[in-house]
């Protein structure tokens, strides 16, 4: 996929601003933040998806 | 018969579309896909045989044969396939042969040979389509100068288990193997994703397929190239078979205004001529602003020409045009969706030709939809290739794969998964200062997802902070100042949506605005990046992982390290 480019800038950090590794994790995705659907299977995306379910790879491994 | 299966390293493949009023076919070449025309030059083959004197026509010249030959002419019977008789709805069967009850599943009684003592056959649905795609599959053949092994076909997003594997077995017995059937609407998006210039990108997409007898509106997520159907909704009413209906009573009346008393449509012959040539009609309405009309010996022996112009004709079929929108409209509403969250409307099946309908469809979206139609877009396909192409280019992507390999990669395990109810973003700031939500990635994404997006950083650099949120949309509506003289404003908007877009400017000016909103929603993480120069960019990526955990990556762009963080589950 293309990357996409916004116009608005990011705020700054605020002053005292402190996280472990500059990272501070606060929420997740729970079960209820998704549904299962079904993708239609078609087109090279989506065998390119099959393609990394079937041999449990990631977008990385894949794209080495 | 048992279905064949050539090693892979043997297969011709091409796409096969099989509609109840037209078939086609497709291969690819160079990457490119193309409908063939077959042996007449059609390249919207009829899906109809016609049997006389023992010799089998099929397509246009089967057609034909509705006029001479009907009760050995079969015609409308894709959609019976698989189907108990019961459920079937033989409405198109009237001037052509009757399906009949044989055991539950549907038959054709028709005289397929030559000699006067034969007796008529009773042929199976199965049969007849059997018959039929084997005329596809050797016109096909002829074209490539090999022999087609293989096929994907579409099918409707309706199509029952029984029904799809009946059309496997029935191509089976034509000797053809099916790669795969692949939904209709979703061949159709393939068929506009597939072409060089186009750029994938997260949208939703509405396919409307409107057909002969059927038409059939798709939902569709269309995110990093892979589809989600959100919602699908099915009419029988409003579809190509009832604009034809509108034009043949038209000429009927016309016809009985020069010959009293005499109606073409109560005699089965007048009334088949009368169908061909108001169809032919109907198509060239789509390109001219007039179309001529003219059958010889009519009724009782009497010619008649007539024509009639593109306003008449959207006028007596305004009925129809505006089921086709209000089913559009009804199958959003259905994906819990607004006009303004579709990014694309593309037009399927042969009724797309219709300018009238694109122009409807139109004036329901907002300006930033693109409505992909002939008649609204220069560099639209043409309506009725979209779903043979998509089929032919799904057949070239997976003809070299074992077929175990096909089944492994369409079954449920691959093709089920989470999909994201909110988008996820970053929070930039507008100039009022205001926090405004940056999607990266959109709701209705299927898991897992990667995305990235580049955003600037503050103008005078430093320390940056990249806020990942969940977000959502909503459609805010900004209702227009009360008039002095207190009327309802309600009331008027209600009004001019009824009507036409002829509406004169300042009424215009007085609608409600609507628009899509994002809000945020919950924090997920945020990320510090200290040092960021003036007039630098920041990259942020977001990698939703199967199990529904996130990782953040974010640097400034062309700077070393960054920072990276994972949500767990
Ligand atoms: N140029 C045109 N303008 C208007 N209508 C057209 C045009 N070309 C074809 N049609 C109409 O499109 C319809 C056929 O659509 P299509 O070829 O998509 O068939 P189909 O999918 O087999 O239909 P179904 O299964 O719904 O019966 C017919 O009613 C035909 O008259
Ligand atoms: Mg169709």
């Amino acid at each position: 996929m293309a990357t996409v480019t916004v116009s608005l800038p990011l705020p700054s950090l605020p002053e005292g601003w402190l996280a472990e590794k500059d990272f501070k994790p606060i929420g997740k995705i729970t079960k209820d933040g998704a549904i299962a659907r079904t993708i239609e299977p078609i087109g090279p995306h989506f065998l390119a998806h099959a393609r990394r379910a079937r041999h449990k790879r990631t977008f990385s491994e894949d794209d080495r | 018969m048992s279905a064949p299966k050539p090693a892979p390293g043997d297969r011709t493949v091409i796409g096969i579309t099989f509609g109840n009023s037209n078939s086609s076919i497709a291969c690819t070449n160079d990457d490119k896909a193309e409908v063939i025309a077959n042996e007449d030059g059609d390249r919207q083959i009829p899906t109809i045989l016609s049997y006389v004197d023992g010799e089998e026509y099929y397509g246009q010249q089967a057609k034909n044969f509705l006029v001479r030959n009907p009760k050995n002419t079969v015609a409308y019977f894709r959609d019976f396939l698989g189907k108990d008789f019961k459920s079937i709805d033989p409405t198109h069967n009237h001037a052509s042969a009757h399906p009949e009850d044989a055991n539950d599943t549907v038959a054709f009684t028709l005289k397929d040979k030559a000699g006067e003592d034969d007796a008529p056959s009773t042929l199976s649905v199965a049969e007849i389509s059997t018959r039929y795609l084997r005329r596809l599959v050797t016109s096909a053949s002829e074209y490539l100068g090999k022999k087609v092994t293989s096929a994907v076909i579409t099918v409707p997003t309706n199509f029952t288990d029984k029904q799809k594997a009946a059309l496997i077995a029935a191509a089976a017995d034509a000797n053809l193997e099916v790669l795969q059937l692949v939904s209709e609407p979703v061949a159709a998006v393939l068929a506009y994703d597939a072409r060089p210039e186009a750029e994938i990108k997260d949208k939703i997409v509405v396919v409307a397929d409107l057909g002969g007898t059927r038409s059939d509106v798709a939902v569709v997520a269309s995110r990093g190239g892979m589809y989600t159907i959100l919602a699908t909704a099915h009419d029988y009413e409003f579809a190509g078979a009832a604009l034809d209906k509108i034009l043949v009573d038209h000429f009927a009346k016309e016809f009985m205004k020069r010959n009293a008393g005499v109606d073409p449509r109560e005699n089965a012959r007048s009334l088949a001529k009368l169908k061909l040539e108001s169809e032919s009609a109907k198509k060239a309405l789509s390109i001219g602003a007039n179309a001529s009309f003219s059958v010889e010996s009519m009724a009782e022996g009497i010619d008649f020409a007539s024509t009639i112009n593109r306003l008449r004709y959207e006028t007596i079929g305004r009925t129809v045009f505006e089921g086709f929108t209000r089913l559009v409209e009804s199958v959003i509403k259905k994906a819990g969706l607004d006009v303004l969250d579709v990014d694309e409307v593309i037009l399927s099946g042969g009724t797309s030709h219709t300018p009238r309908i694109a122009a409807n469809l139109k004036a329901i979206f907002p300006g930033s939809t693109t409505i992909l139609a002939p008649s609204t877009s220069a560099t639209a396909i043409n309506p009725s290739e979209l779903q043979a192409r998509g089929a032919a280019l799904q057949a070239s992507l997976i003809q070299e794969y074992e077929s175990e390999d096909i089944d492994q990669s369409t079954h449920a395990a691959v093709t089920t998964v989470p999909h994201i109810t909110n988008a996820i973003g970053a929070v930039s700031v507008s100039e009022s200062g205001e926090e405004v939500f940056v999607p990266i990635v959109p709701p209705e994404t299927a898991v897992p997802a990667r995305r990235t997006v580049i955003v600037p950083a503050p103008k005078n650099g430093g320390d940056v902070l990249v806020k990942i949120v969940e977000g959502n949309t909503h459609i805010k509506v900004t209702k227009p100042e009360p008039k002095a003289n207190g009327d309802s404003k309600a009331a008027k908007v209600e009004d001019a949506g009824d009507s036409d877009s002829d509406f004169s400017d300042d009424e215009e000016e007085e609608e409600e605005k609507r628009e899509k909103v994002w809000k945020i929603g919950a924090t997920l993480a945020e990320a510090g990046i200290r040092g960021v120069k003036a007039g630098s960019k920041v990259e942020v990526s977001i990698n939703v992982n199967a199990d529904l955990s996130v990782t953040v990556t974010t640097r400034e762009v062309g700077a070393k390290g960054g920072v990276r963080g994972t949500l767990s589950a």
